[in-house]
């Protein structure tokens, strides 16, 4: 029997002002005009709250992008869902964020690039950072739940200590320090974002000495990049077990990436309804449980825990869906995540930590570094 | 960390609540948080329900050692310390 799923995932818009060199979006990005209605996400959330869903998680793009926010979070209280908006924070102001309390927001997720300012709005491609701090001030004047979201790479995880201790200062309820995961932009703009395995190394004991000196105060939860894992993640709690995203034009997605997968293809939920999709979807079904499962995932103790990893990671780097996740250390494609690494921890590739001061000459000699993500038409 | 005193008033920490009211005959009750859920029954709801910001520490152990009368009192309120401690880390709980 299929359990109901747990959360969903409501990528309300892929507009967004920032554009983040490792945006989890995908390269294509849905078009403005085809965004759904706030009826269509209302009716969607009650659908939600009646299939057993727990939590509803706005995201983008910049679900603020959205001037019907309010509405949304009201509605999918009102659907008895827990409501979690991911944010930038760019759009909100205090009366907004009033708003948004009063209609029941439960807790709000701020991103930061960096500490530094110049080095998190080279990062965003935007002047974020100054706002992003006033805006942590008037989100602790609430009584929701307030995380902080790091995310650390290459370029800044050597002052990771610096990050921390500039995050305690935000006074957030959670941190969340996660390495970038290589998919959508980040995976184009891997080489620049791959950490070497000393930075990693160091950043783990980092970590783990703050998480004793924080704990009762601060709750961290730290996501290290796959590729240095002896096991592969469990990519959304297993495929088509727990969520379901939907994106902003109705697609309804087993995961961010899954459109990346060839010979997928994905309902509307302007054409169908949540569940079932869950229940029927050959999309949700083709990877769910495992029957799919190649060896040595098949005869593996750890495959009810990691369900083999992440199908998207297997197709972007083994270019086979079906395979083991390249990340695990015992996947026959494993050599492919080796080699990235041994190219990452090599001289030869670019790792200067980026520092305010070097800022504007990184800019510069750097310019080919990366790609930011774009907007969509 | 430290543990709660007896004069603190434990309650669910910002951002996490209760997940719908109790229904009766119902024995498990959910109490919901940024990226999770815990589903809760028997004692550990008991003393969930007591952290309401109201009662104090002490309080929630002598309702539970008056309910509890067969068990060590010095065993319950130890229990009660770990539980709580335990859901602060979590930041489910502040005291």
């Amino acid at each position: 029997m299929i359990s109901n799923p747990l959360a969903l995932i409501a990528e309300l818009t892929h507009r967004c002002p920032l554009h983040c060199v490792y945006c989890s979006n995908p390269l294509e990005l849905a078009a403005v005009t085809s965004e759904l209605s706030s009826a269509e996400w209302i009716g969607i959330f009650q659908q939600s709250g009646k299939l057993g869903m727990l939590h509803a998680h706005f995201t983008g793009g910049e679900p603020l992008a959205r001037p019907d926010l309010t509405e949304l979070v009201a509605g999918a209280r009102a659907a008895g869902l827990y409501t979690n908006l991911i944010t930038s924070g760019i759009g909100l102001t205090e009366s907004r964020l009033q708003g948004l309390v009063d209609a029941g927001l439960d807790h709000i997720q701020i991103s930061f690039q960096d500490s530094r300012e110049g080095a998190a709005n080279w990062i965003a491609g935007a002047k974020a950072h100054a706002h992003k701090i006033d805006l942590s001030r008037l989100v602790r004047r609430h009584k929701i739940a307030f995380t902080v979201n790091l995310v650390i790479h290459r370029q800044n995880i050597d002052h990771l200590e610096e990050m921390i201790s500039f995050i305690e200062k935000l006074a957030p309820d959670r941190m969340e320090i996660a390495h970038t995961q290589y998919y959508g932009w980040a995976l184009k703009n891997r080489a620049a974002l791959l950490p070497t395995r000393e930075q990693l190394e160091k950043a783990v004991e980092t970590v783990s000495a703050a998480e004793k000196r924080l704990a009762g105060q601060i709750r961290i939860d730290f996501v290290v990049p796959d590729y240095y894992a002896r096991f592969p993640k469990a990519c959304m709690g297993g495929w088509g077990r727990r969520l379901m995203l939907i994106n902003p034009s109705g697609k309804v997605l087993p995961c961010h990436a899954a459109e990346v997968i060839p010979g997928l293809t994905f309902e509307n939920v302007r054409q169908q309804t949540l569940e079932s999709i869950w229940l029927n979807s050959e999309s949700f079904q083709r990877f769910r449980g495992e029957e799919w499962m190649p060896e040595p995932c098949r005869s593996c103790d750890r495959r009810t825990e990691d369900f083999g990893g992440c199908r998207c990671q297997a197709l972007l780097l083994a270019g086979d869906a079906t395979a083991t996740d390249p990340a695990c250390s015992l996947a026959p494609a494993h050599h492919i995540v080796e080699s990235a690494l041994a190219e990452a921890n090599s001289s030869a590739t670019i790792s200067q930590p980026v520092s305010a001061s070097s800022f504007v000459h990184l800019q510069q000699s750097v310019s080919e570094l990366w790609s930011y993500r774009t907007n969509p038409e | 960390m430290a543990p709660p005193e007896d004069s603190s008033q434990p309650r669910l920490a910002a951002g996490c609540r209760w997940g719908g009211d109790p229904k009766p005959g119902v024995e498990e009750r959910m109490v919901l948080f940024p990226e999770g859920a815990i589903k809760l029954q028997g004692t550990g709801r008991q003393i969930l329900e007591r952290c309401d910001g109201q009662r104090t520490f002490a309080e929630i152990i002598q309702e539970l050692q008056a309910q509890f009368t067969v068990a060590d009192p010095a065993k319950i309120r130890a229990d009660i310390t770990q539980f709580l401690e335990q859901l602060r880390q979590k930041r489910i709980v502040d005291y």
